[in-house]
């Protein structure tokens, strides 16, 4: 593609630091769509496996920050690791937009070409997203798993449930409560928080803009049924349940400073608080219904990867031993893969809890209603 | 003295009728009108240069002069309809177009939607049943009961006596608010509480002398640029249950109370005049500085009492500023996002909270509807505004403030009532400002198990040993001083151009100056993704050409629309309390508009330049999403962005980073005041 850029005269001058403000671009670049996009109903095998893989080159992966920027964060470890796994291959770390997946979906949307070959971070909500905007089984490729030979380790649960089988688990978090036995008793029901005991005692956050938030919804959702759902909401509000906005404020503003004994969280607590000294007994967690909500991260491929040999190779090297203990313990989530095939730290076996059993709400359930599901919770929660 | 041919310089269509009195004026009547006081003022600024001095390089200085006002304002148009009109209207059309068809019916349906309007959405939905809706207002109105009571009680400490605090009960029967009425109903609230204690601030910020007291006035709006997960947390580190108010009150045996459990929308409330009372008292002290008060002196001698003179001579001088900083407030808490969820909840939601969701489900016509009529309702309080205005004919001549007193001369002036009033305000300005920065301060210095520097080591290895893909403190911290100074470069000379081409220039005036406002009076929200779609993405022209503005330019550009307009309400209350004879002498006298401008104007208006470019700063180091939207790519991060990055399941290092835009920006502050102080008269 041949792009040549112009630099105007505005303001004379003075647009120097402008990248590119008139362009023109040759309009024979489509070339790409359609032949490589994965039909569903089709015989043929995606992607087959080429006899001489190109390993040469830059792959670009995009992921959410934390990923780069945070404290102890994975990006580097597998950046060094795969480069030494493959010598000829660079691994270049974009940071996911803050728009997060809607910017890809705008980008194909109007046409833009698309950059990173692999996307690291991916949700179910994010693929009903992608398919209820764009067509079904859009922005990605439909993966060829037979050329992804560690993909077999993925544990049962983990199935992202995607028709257009587009993505690939690569850890798991549990959306639990967090309390503060203290104060209160564990809860051991969802009726449980209905009970005076708990009452004014509920953090929560926004399901329209928080990832736990959400899954909450959900669970409750799964526990009570569409038509259920939003009285077990009102009941909670009558006993005095708190939405607050992100995890980071309710958790760190309100139940840090012990605003409340009980806020829906993460079943990986227990390992940061230990680790910054905290008394234990403010971060115990309960399992309602002796569930946790499952919340799978998954990887997935563009459908215009530049790089489509890497990119296989880049999927099967994060579920490989080293990769799953790195990612699990730099992230502070569960592994993807079967336990023999990755070994954690005595340290976080001890400190992250597994929920006996794991819930999720799946694509075909998601598909059509979260949207409306999140709006019409939040006209009730919000509702002046 | 007054050289020929160019004392009528061409006007630009934009500036045309702007001048006083809406008639070019002539050389010999204005001479006959001014007389030789204001020439002599004009002369002690400037000598101008003998005619036979005169070249080509004079000549072009001279044309330069005389159309530099217009080239100003041709440039900012330009930069606004680029930066500004262009993303917002790419957006804002979702709202009346659909597929392509012109349409009203996004607009029906939200304005008859009972969440959005409460009981105005059936007024809405049938306007013409005008006695019906009047008999609902009477049965409404008959069911209102007022009482006023000693309902809450502070317990005082040591003695066993409990204070009362008058509360006035109002009780009215249940209406729903929709999310428009309940926004508008915590903003007005917000406003009230801003002013209410931004007003005193400016008061002794602006009558009395103390040790540090430029300093203060500097660090005044410093909230400004605090990112909201700061706010809320440094919040719930103060105000919290276990937070740093109910620990210094345990110290002497009470407590511990919910402040922030027990009132949520007390505690927004706050939050936002957290963020709004500075920017009031900030605005109020600008023009208290410039105050003209020798007619106070007149009138004193006249036999006005102290009090009669300061209402009829400094209230209306100040009046102006004080219902800027109001109109700002109402705007920008109306727009409150997303401090009010963080604080308040989902229970408190207002419209931009939706304007966010709806973006978020890419649902762009109910957005952008939504964003529409917050605007409407921002641009027409703007305009109200500005009519009263330019309505107001100043007679001030010289920025003449009060004279300082001293605020603690002795011991004896300590107690008296008036200073122990001010002493009280400290202590509340004590907590309410103080309280939240320093908790904050304080988190990032401790852990589970007490002290501890671990997250600004965090910062320290990132900045050493980070690998090149990371976010660091340092260049971070560089971005941002380097947007901050540019911005403040591009917009004040934008805001004051705005400020002179409107100020007192009619009808035409005011509506160019509201449409101007537009910066503030569009959902950030929707100013984020129309720069995305506008501008990132680029919008196709015909012929394959492709229209893209991306990159460290446009960050400051965008910097600059957001922050011109803080100029502007800086610059225009005070222009328009000058006295429109003294530019009318300077222009007889054969000076250019931009010279007049230059040499008699603004040196009046110093206070509120200085006050401008403060804003405009603070703006820029604040500004979060257009700044990560046009960086496109990572490099051009600044400080909050750096704390956004390093927010992780630990805050520890975010906190950190903020700890560290916090000191840099109080640090930057002190400089532009100190800077801009020697201009100051």
């Amino acid at each position: 593609m041949r792009r040549r850029t112009f630099v105007g005269t505005l303001g004379g001058g003075a647009i120097a630091g402008f990248a590119g403000c008139l362009s023109r671009e040759d309009t024979d670049d489509e070339d790409e769509n359609g032949d490589a996009n994965g039909d569903p109903n089709g015989d043929e095998t995606p992607d087959p496996e080429p006899e001489n893989p190109d390993l040469e080159g830059t792959l670009e992966v995009v992921t959410y920050e934390s990923m780069v920027d945070g404290d102890n964060p994975a990006g580097p470890w597998l950046k060094d690791a795969f480069e030494e796994a493959y010598p000829d291959a660079e691994l270049e770390w974009t940071r996911l937009p803050d728009q997060g997946i809607n910017h890809y979906i705008n980008s194909a949307d109007q046409g833009e070409s698309i950059d990173p070959d692999v996307y690291l971070g991916l949700n179910i909500d994010d693929l009903v997203t992608v398919d209820d905007n764009l067509s079904d089984g859009g922005l990605f490729r439909e993966l060829n798993t037979g050329r992804i030979e560690r993909s077999g380790r993925i544990r049962d649960g983990l199935d992202m449930g995607d028709p257009h089988d587009r993505v690939l688990a690569y850890d798991t978090g549990y959306i639990s409560l967090v309390y503060d036995e203290n104060e209160v008793d564990e809860p051991q029901t969802f009726e449980d928080l209905l009970e005076p005991a708990y009452e004014d005692a509920l953090i929560a956050q926004n399901a329209q803009t928080s990832d736990p938030g959400q899954a909450f919804l959900l669970w409750t959702i799964d526990a009570f049924g569409e038509d259920g759902y939003l009285d077990y909401w009102r009941d909670l509000q009558d006993n005095g349940v708190r939405v607050l906005d992100s995890w980071n404020d309710s958790y760190y503003g309100a139940y840090m400073n012990e605003e409340r004994p009980m806020i829906v969280s993460y079943s990986t607590d227990q390992v940061f608080a230990s680790a910054e000294g905290h008394d234990l007994s403010r971060h115990q967690i309960g399992f309602l219904n002796d569930q946790g909500y499952a919340n799978p991260e998954g990887m997935a491929i563009f459908e215009d990867a530049d790089q489509l040999d890497l990119a296989y190779a880049f999927l099967d090297f994060a579920l490989s031993n080293d990769a799953q203990a790195e990612i699990a313990e730099r992230n502070v989530q569960f592994p993807a893969v079967e336990d023999e095939h990755v070994d954690l730290d005595e340290e976080f076996d001890q400190y992250a809890y597994v929920p006996p059993e794991a819930v999720t709400v799946g694509y075909d359930d998601l598909r059509g209603n979260v949207d409306n599901w999140v709006d019409e919770w939040a006209r009730e929660i919000a509702s002046q | 003295m007054s050289r020929s041919g160019d004392d009528s310089p061409p006007q630009p269509a934009s500036q045309a009728g702007n001048e006083r009195g809406q008639t070019s004026t002539s050389d010999g009547e204005c001479q006959n009108e001014c007389e030789c006081e204001s020439e002599s003022e004009y002369n002690h600024e400037r000598t101008l240069p003998s005619p036979d001095s005169i070249s080509l390089n004079t000549e072009l200085r001279h044309w330069l002069d005389s159309h530099a006002l217009a080239l100003l304002a041709l440039a900012t148009a330009a930069v606004l309809a680029v930066m500004l009109y262009l993303p917002t209207g790419v957006v804002l059309v979702n709202a009346v177009v659909e597929d392509g068809i012109p349409t009203l019916a996004p607009f029906v349906d939200v304005l008859t939607d009972p969440f959005y309007f409460g009981i105005l959405a059936d007024v809405f939905a049938d306007p013409l049943a005008i006695g019906e809706h009047l008999h609902a207002l009477a049965g409404w109105l008959a069911a209102i009961s007022i009482s006023v009571g000693l309902e809450y009680r502070l317990p005082v400490p040591f003695v066993q006596f409990e204070l009362p605090i008058p509360w006035v009960g109002v009780e009215t029967p249940g209406v729903r608010q929709g999310l428009f009425g309940f926004t508008a109903y915590q903003a007005a609230l917000s406003t009230v509480a801003s002013v209410a204690i931004g007003l005193p601030a400016a008061y002794i910020l602006a009558n009395y002398e103390f040790y540090g007291r430029r300093t203060l006035r500097s660090l005044t709006i410093l909230p400004f640029v605090l990112p909201g997960i700061m706010v809320a947390v440094g919040f719930y580190a103060m105000f919290g249950r276990s937070g740093t108010l109910n620990t210094v009150l345990g110290g002497v045996g009470l407590g511990p109370f919910a402040f922030v459990e027990s009132n949520p929308l007390a505690i927004v409330i706050l939050a936002h005049a957290f963020y709004n009372a500075p920017l009031v008292a900030r605005i109020t002290v600008a023009a208290w500085e410039s105050v003209d008060v020798r007619a106070v002196e007149t009138a004193r001698s006249l036999g006005a009492s102290e009090r009669r003179a300061f209402r009829d001579i400094v209230v209306p001088q100040l009046a102006p500023a004080v219902l800027t900083g109001a109109l700002l407030t109402f705007i920008f808490t109306f727009m409150t996002f997303p401090i009010v969820l963080a604080l308040g909840g989902l229970q408190l939601a207002t419209v931009e909270v939706w304007i966010y969701d709806r973006i978020q489900r890419l649902d762009y016509t109910e957005a952008a509807t939504l964003a529409v009529l917050e605007t409407v309702l921002s641009l027409g309080l703007t305009y109200a505004y500005l009519r009263y205005e330019s309505a107001q004919s100043g007679l001030s001549q010289a920025a003449s403030p009060p004279p300082k007193e001293a605020l603690f001369p002795d011991l004896r002036t300590v107690l008296s009532p008036r200073r122990l009033a001010i002493l009280g305000y400290g202590l509340v300005a004590l907590v309410l400002f103080v309280g939240p920065l320093a908790s904050l301060v304080i988190g990032s210095l401790t852990d589970g198990s007490g002290f501890t520097l671990r997250n600004y080591a965090f910062l320290l290895e990132r900045q050493l040993e980070g690998e090149s893909f990371q976010t660091q403190p340092w260049p971070a911290i560089r971005n941002s001083l380097l947007f901050g100074v540019a911005t403040l470069a591009v917009a004040v000379p934008m805001g004051v151009v705005i400020s002179v081409l409107t100020v007192r220039a009619g009808r035409s005036g005011t509506i160019i100056d509201t449409l101007a406002m537009l910066p503030l009076a569009v959902s950030g929200v929707v100013f984020g993704i129309g720069l995305l779609q506008g501008l990132v993405f680029g919008i196709s022209l015909p012929g394959g050409w492709q229209f893209q503005v991306t990159g460290a330019v446009a960050i400051v550009v965008a910097h600059a629309v957001a922050a011109y307009p803080f100029v502007t309400r800086n610059v225009s209350p005070l222009l328009s309390n000058l006295d429109p004879a003294m530019v009318e002498s300077a222009r007889a006298l054969g000076a250019s508009r931009f010279r007049a401008l230059l040499d008699v104007e603004l040196p009046l208006v110093a206070s509120g330049i200085v006050a401008g470019a403060a804003f405009a700063f603070a703006i820029s180091i604040g500004e979060f999403s257009s700044t990560v939207i046009l960086a496109s790519g990572s490099e051009s991060y600044t400080m909050p962005v750096a704390v956004e990055r390093y927010l992780g399941r630990r805050t520890g290092p975010a906190i950190a980073m903020g700890t560290l835009l916090l000191c840099v920006t109080a640090a930057s502050f002190v400089v532009i005041d100190r800077v801009g102080g020697r201009y100051e008269l």
